[in-house]
């Protein structure tokens, strides 16, 4: 048999914490609103937008292996590795839209970074350098690329092509994927050679069909 | 004190340990000579290489069907809505048929693979260039791809700038001094598909229809791990769906015909790149580079 006062503690126990709940909710809930209410009235700057500014791409077409130009106005950053990167990351969303001359499935960050770094020189050469670009592709986006010859170099190609047209100073391009080097993009197209932005360009040096080269 | 043995003795033992070490080394260097010898034999029966004319001026053919264990390659043959197969089965098919047409020819083929087995490039361009080492009459060598992108055949020559010959080549760039000759080889390849009549043919720059015409054919240059290191005029041959303007596949390649077509257009520029080989130098026997 449990003694009255007990049950009587008991109960002002439990009314005490349910009462005790509720102000606990009620405190969280305010601060909640100050929270938000703080944001709301926190200065904030309008983002920057960029000018647009006239951009060629140089676009691939697998039907044919040559490369078409295409004269954009796209809102480009006055930083170039940004530039850069910016660039690249609009040639790639070409060939990822329905009916693209260059089907390559697109991934939400198919370029991670893009770093313009001095070209490597020797110390008695005094003609003015030219810039390597580092291109550091996405995992999924090498992953997910269509093997083949012709298409693997046309994607290299014009991404050599497109900085180069856009940033003169960039005279070689070598790639990356997900931060470190590797052998092929989809199994054919060498990733391990520094590629010449000045060089012929191989591809559409081809001629069309059944012509000699 | 230990008896030391007469002077004689000691001197007749000199000589005969300087005859057994002469003795070790001429077994040495004999055994060497038989390993690079048994070596060269069993590469060649490995890899299916008929016979040669025995007057070591043989004309070499190395077929090179690319990817192969656990490297598929890609996946093809799905464009007109049919099943994918892997790449590497693709090629080594090609590889099989254009090997039992050449050989038919009296022609000897090197193979890189005869069945499904995974070869990194650089053993790829080891086998081709031991294969070619001593064709005396002249090679060619073939690196065979398939893919679902672009139209048409595909031929692919080194992007590596052409040099001068030299006794030594790097490995990465020995390509260089094959350049021209792969250029003029890529060329054969070419004005033999010329001579090809399949459905969707020769529509590339029109309309997409039914008729027949020759497999349209694109010429490239591209950096490919492998044909870079091949001491022997070598192009890559990439088969791809035969499209309409529309982009539209008309002929898949796994179609019996288009491949049947393929390997014997491959043969034919194989036939002519030879006869032209000596008919440039009937004496020489198509010297290389």
């Amino acid at each position: 048999m449990i003694p009255r006062y007990q049950k009587i503690v008991v109960l002002v126990l439990l009314v005490v914490s349910i009462g005790m709940a509720a102000v606990l909710v009620r405190l969280r809930e305010r601060a909640h609103d100050r929270l938000l209410k703080g944001e709301d009235l926190a200065p904030t700057t309008a983002p920057a937008v960029a000018p647009a500014v006239q951009a060629t791409l140089i676009v691939a077409n697998d039907l044919d292996g040559t490369m078409i130009t295409e004269n954009q106005s796209l809102p480009l950053p006055a930083d170039g590795e940004a530039r850069a990167r910016a660039l690249v990351e609009k040639l790639l969303e070409l060939y990822a839209e329905p009916g693209s001359t260059h089907p390559v499935p697109g991934v939400p960050r198919a370029v991670l970074q893009v770093f313009l770094l001095p070209q490597p020189q020797d110390k008695a050469d005094l003609s003015p350098r030219g810039q390597l670009a580092v291109v550091n592709l996405a995992g999924d986006f090498a992953d997910g690329h269509p093997s083949g010859i012709l298409t693997e170099a046309l994607t290299i190609e014009s991404i050599c092509s497109t900085l180069r047209a856009n940033l003169p100073q960039v005279a070689e391009v070598r790639f990356l994927v997900d931060g470190q080097s590797r052998a092929t993009l989809a199994g054919h197209a060498d990733l391990t050679r520094t590629y010449l932005t000045e060089e012929d360009l191989p591809i559409s040096a081809a001629t069309g069909s059944n012509s000699t080269p | 004190m230990p008896d030391c043995p007469p002077r004689r003795w000691r001197v007749r033992q000199q000589m005969a340990w300087r005859f057994s070490r002469n003795a070790r080394l001429f077994l040495l260097a004999a055994a060497a000579l038989l390993s690079v010898n048994c070596d060269r034999a069993g590469f060649a029966q490995a890899n299916g290489a008929s016979s040669g004319t025995g007057s070591g001026q043989k004309f070499v053919v190395v077929l090179d069907a690319a990817h192969g264990g656990d490297d598929g390659g890609g996946q093809v043959g799905a464009a007109n809505g049919g099943t994918a197969v892997a790449e590497r089965t693709v090629t080594l098919a090609l590889s099989v048929r254009l090997r039992s047409l050449l050989t038919a020819r009296g022609i000897t083929v090197v193979t890189t693979r005869e069945g499904n087995v995974s070869i990194a490039p650089d053993t790829r361009a080891q086998i081709a260039n031991r294969g070619t080492a001593n064709s005396g009459g002249g090679a060619a060598c073939f690196s065979l791809h398939v893919s679902e992108a672009g139209s048409g055949v595909h031929i692919f020559v080194s992007s590596l700038a052409p040099s001068g010959t030299a006794r030594f080549l790097p490995w990465k760039t020995a390509q260089s001094a094959y350049v021209a000759r792969s250029l003029k080889l890529a060329g054969t390849v070419n004005s033999a598909l010329e001579h090809t009549s399949i459905a969707g043919g020769g529509n590339s720059s029109g309309e997409a229809g039914s008729s027949s015409g020759p497999i349209p054919a694109t010429l490239g240059r591209a950096t490919l791990p492998g044909v870079d290191s091949m001491t022997c005029p070598a192009v890559a041959i990439e088969m791809a769906p035969i499209r309409g303007a529309d982009r539209k596949a008309i002929t898949d390649v796994t179609d019996p015909d288009y491949q049947t077509q393929l390997v014997e257009a491959l043969a034919a520029a194989i036939l002519e790149w030879k006869t032209d080989l000596e008919t440039e130098s009937p004496k020489a026997g198509g010297s290389q580079p």
